[in-house]
């Protein structure tokens, strides 16, 4: 079972690397969804004896992060008229590696940590360092509102896989409270997408800089 | 009529005022004349015997049972308010009027009215809350009254770093109050002389009051907005204002328990404060800016009273305490007198001639020969020459600093460069004086506007004459005073009641008695001989010049550039000289000029550090989302370390 979950995280590690070096809107939110749902299938092949509540979420996890928000997202992107990230802040190249450079280190990083020896084996430790990594990475170095809320997406997800270590302990109703926030983030960036589009003609969140005073 | 009935009479007087300050001039006048005539008869009758004065109001006030007193102390400064503050309302009626101030004559009226009002209060009130609005009310009607003239960048500039240092004032009045409402569970305020705990306290009052009082290094606001301030309210500043933290740190240092040490603190700010004030005087070339100067001296004299009698009361031994602290509370009268003299003086100078300069005046006693009189006056005063006032306060600390050395101790030892260097300060202030009588009134007059100078109105006239009469009157029967400097010492410390005059006051007052009347005689005189046989005018030795200028004189600077030079260590004059070179010169020059040493060398540079280091900083709040994600990052990144690294253990 263990295998089969680094597996998956190893998967979603790659989307990882895939998002970062993505110059297209497209491509982005594809990796974004891609590992959303994959994430979402996770609790289900974790679980020993299936449990219907798990399951439920699972599905709620993969309708709304492989779906729901996917597709809010791209419409946005039609709206607007925009398909792809012109003038990032860290280029493409420089932010897949360094987003290598933090899987590696978030690989050195966990065994320092005081895990518990169930999970000392696995890569969901490292897994989550390196996707919140990853979202971080996004958020710092794209300009575009589109790629920034791709980039809150996968922030969340790595916390949802931290969260998957605790989740026998966790209460699954802080897990949805968690993609509750998110999902109202993604509105509301949703909204403000728009309102910047009308208010300066672009998505550049740098124009918002005239705000600030 | 009783005392609250008095006080309630002055406050009713002093609102009517307020309000008919700026639409009705008389009115005004009148109602001002009132109250303070009636706060002067209160505050004479505490003074003279009667029982102290205290009420407490039924009704809240900011949450607060209103808790007014008027007790030995508050009456003393009360006295010299009343004083100051009536007779330069009458001064003002003709030195500001509306013909020729006519923006801002009527709300330089109501602030006028409002600063009395506040000034009173801040005496009167018993309770932490209202103390720190009355003081906060003055401050700010204060501000208003400097910048009257705001139509010139320098007033705005002296008015601004008023209300700056006035508020790091307040900052410090603000935690005091706080931090002994706190430990007491009240507001109100009191003798808690046992209360050790609360010691520490007293610095924090020391900064709030001795910025207010214009302390050496802490003077710095005091120069400008006392050069730049319309003049009668440069006497009241100068005369009043700067004794109100000199109240606060007599009160509450009579009040509250003082930590060890404090006394020698106060005493060591004082005498730094005369000999630097008057130092720094020296170097001034604008009159009303060395009078404020002579300010700084004058609060260092009050304060090595006051610091050598903490010093007393630690040590329990009372008589030199007393004798200094009874000569600190009567110079407190006496600097307030003359200083308001001098600056009112200084006022009908400006008045006439339209400059502060000196190096502009010159000869202005045939022209004014009422204002030259009583400033020599005030100047004589000053600089504690008998048979003045100023004399007789400063030989009371003398007094207290000789018995001090007779005494056994570190006292003994600390009294000795103290007497030193407050008869230095004495001699230093003759000379500058001197220099300032020399270079304003004698010689020939310097400028245009100083040959046509014209004599000032009887209103201006009769307020100085009211301020001379009064120094001459302390100076010449200081025993009819001392009841009250004794009542103000008692309520300073209760410990020290049953005092009696010293044995050579008496004397003193007879001595200045025959010295005056052998002056007087002796001016007579010679005013009899001049008379009869007429004076003949000659040319003084002009060098050989067969046309002798009046720009041949000696100018103020050169008056005083020996003594500066033994204090350019800490005046740092600028010096600009262009020495004649050759054997038929065309051209030389030379400027000095004395600087705000302690605020353009020390207080300025820290300030533009800081200005720098802010506006490197607020270069990280730029607006741009992704940095302050990459600020988050960066925190977490270092909080993970920190836990690595084993701090959070």
């Amino acid at each position: 079972m263990n295998s089969n979950l680094n597996l998956l995280i190893g998967l979603a590690m790659g989307l990882n690397l895939l998002a970062l070096g993505s110059s297209r809107l497209p491509t982005l939110i594809r990796a974004m969804s891609a590992q959303g749902v994959i994430l979402g299938a996770m609790p289900v092949l974790m679980d020993h004896e299936p449990d219907w509540r798990v399951a439920l979420v699972a599905l709620a996890t993969i309708a709304g992060k492989g779906l729901v928000i996917p597709g809010l997202l791209r419409r946005a992107m039609r709206t607007v008229q925009i398909d792809r990230e012109l003038e990032p802040l860290i280029g493409f190249v420089p932010s897949m590696l360094l987003g290598a450079g933090g899987a590696i280190a978030a690989l050195a990083l966990t065994h320092l940590l005081p895990l518990l020896p169930e999970h000392a084996g696995s890569l969901l430790v490292p897994g989550a360092l390196a996707t919140m990594l990853t979202g971080f990475i996004l958020l710092i170095g794209r300009t575009k509102a589109i790629s920034q809320v791709c980039g809150y997406l996968i922030l969340e997800n790595g916390i949802y896989l931290f969260g998957l270590l605790l989740i026998k302990a966790m209460p699954l109703m802080v897990e949805a409270g968690v993609l509750l926030d998110v999902t109202v983030g993604v509105f509301i960036i949703g909204i403000i997408v728009d309102r910047i589009q009308r208010a300066f003609d672009s998505l550049d969140t740098r124009k918002l800089t005239a705000l600030r005073e | 009529m009783s005392t609250g009935l008095a006080l309630l009479i002055a406050a009713v007087a002093m609102l009517v005022g307020i309000l008919a300050g700026r639409a009705a001039p008389r009115v005004w006048l009148v109602a001002m004349l009132v109250g303070v005539s009636a706060a002067f008869v209160a505050a004479l009758a505490v003074l003279g015997g009667a029982a102290d004065w205290d009420w407490r109001g039924g009704f809240a006030l900011g949450g607060e049972l209103p808790h007014l007193r008027l007790d030995g102390l508050s009456a003393l400064f009360l006295v010299l308010l009343c004083v100051v503050g009536g007779v330069a309302t009458v001064y003002l009626r003709e030195y500001w009027p509306e013909q020729e101030h006519p923006r801002s004559a009527g709300s330089g009226r109501m602030w006028w009215g409002v600063m009395l009002l506040c000034l009173g209060l801040l005496l009167l009130v018993s309770n932490g809350l209202h103390f720190l609005i009355a003081w906060e009310l003055f401050t700010l009607s204060a501000y208003f009254l400097i910048t009257l003239n705001r139509q010139r960048r320098e007033v705005r500039a002296a008015g601004w770093l008023y209300l700056a240092a006035s508020h790091a004032s307040v900052l410090a009045l603000f935690a005091f109050f706080t931090l002994l409402a706190v430990a007491t569970g009240s507001w109100d305020l009191g003798p808690l002389r046992d209360r050790t705990e609360l010691a520490p306290l007293f610095w924090l009052s020391l900064f709030g009051f001795g910025l207010k009082a214009g302390l050496f290094p802490l003077h710095l606001w005091l120069p400008s907005a006392h050069a730049n301030a319309p003049s009668h309210v440069s006497a009241m500043l100068s005369g009043v204002t700067l004794k109100m933290g000199i109240y606060g740190l007599l009160r509450f240092s009579g009040w509250l328990p003082v930590p060890v040490g404090a006394g020698w603190v106060v005493a060591v700010l004082g005498v730094v404060s005369a000999v630097l004030g008057v130092a720094f005087a020296l170097g001034q070339h604008d009159l009303k800016r060395l009078l404020a100067y002579h300010s700084v001296e004058n609060i260092g004299i009050i304060l090595i009273g006051v610091g050598f009698a903490l010093v007393a009361v630690e040590q329990g031994d009372a008589a030199w305490g007393r004798l200094a602290l009874a000569g600190g509370l009567l110079h407190v009268w006496n600097h307030g007198l003359f200083k308001a003299l001098l600056f009112l003086g200084a006022g009908s100078v400006l008045h006439a001639t339209g400059t502060r300069e000196m190096s502009r005046l010159g000869g202005l006693w045939r022209t004014m020969p009422w204002t030259a009189g009583l400033f020599a006056l005030g100047a004589v005063a000053i600089s504690g020459l008998p048979p003045l006032n100023g004399f007789v306060s400063e030989w009371l600390v003398f007094l207290g600093l000789f018995d001090a050395t007779l005494s056994r101790g570190p006292s003994a030892w600390a009294a000795i460069p103290a007497v030193i260097l407050l008869g230095v300060t004495g001699a230093l202030a003759l000379a500058c004086f001197v220099k300032v009588c020399g270079v304003v009134f004698l010689g020939a007059a310097r400028s245009q506007a100083a040959a046509h100078a014209h004599e000032c109105g009887p209103a201006m006239r009769g307020a100085m004459l009211v301020l001379a009469a009064a120094c001459v009157a302390i100076g010449l029967a200081p025993i009819v005073f001392w009841p009250a400097i004794a009542r103000a010492t008692r309520a300073w410390h209760p410990g020290w009641s049953g005092l009696d005059p010293p044995a050579p006051l008496a004397a003193l007052g007879l001595a200045h008695l025959a010295l005056a009347a052998v002056a007087t005689i002796a001016a007579w005189g010679l005013w009899r001989r001049v008379r009869i046989r007429g004076f003949k005018r000659a040319l003084t030795w002009d060098c050989g010049y067969a046309a002798p200028t009046a720009r041949m004189q000696y100018t103020a600077g050169s008056f005083a550039g020996v003594i500066t030079e033994w204090f350019a260590f800490i005046l740092r004059p600028e010096r600009h000289e262009h020495r004649p070179d050759e054997l038929f010169p065309v051209s030389a020059s030379r400027t000095e000029h004395t600087p705000e040493t302690v605020l353009e060398r020390v207080v300025e540079p820290v300030g533009r550090i800081v200005m720098r280091v802010s506006r490197t900083v607020r270069r990280l709040q730029h607006g741009r989302v992704q940095s302050y994600v990459f600020y988050i990052l960066v925190v977490l990144a270092a909080l993970i370390a920190w836990v690595f690294m084993g701090g959070a253990r």
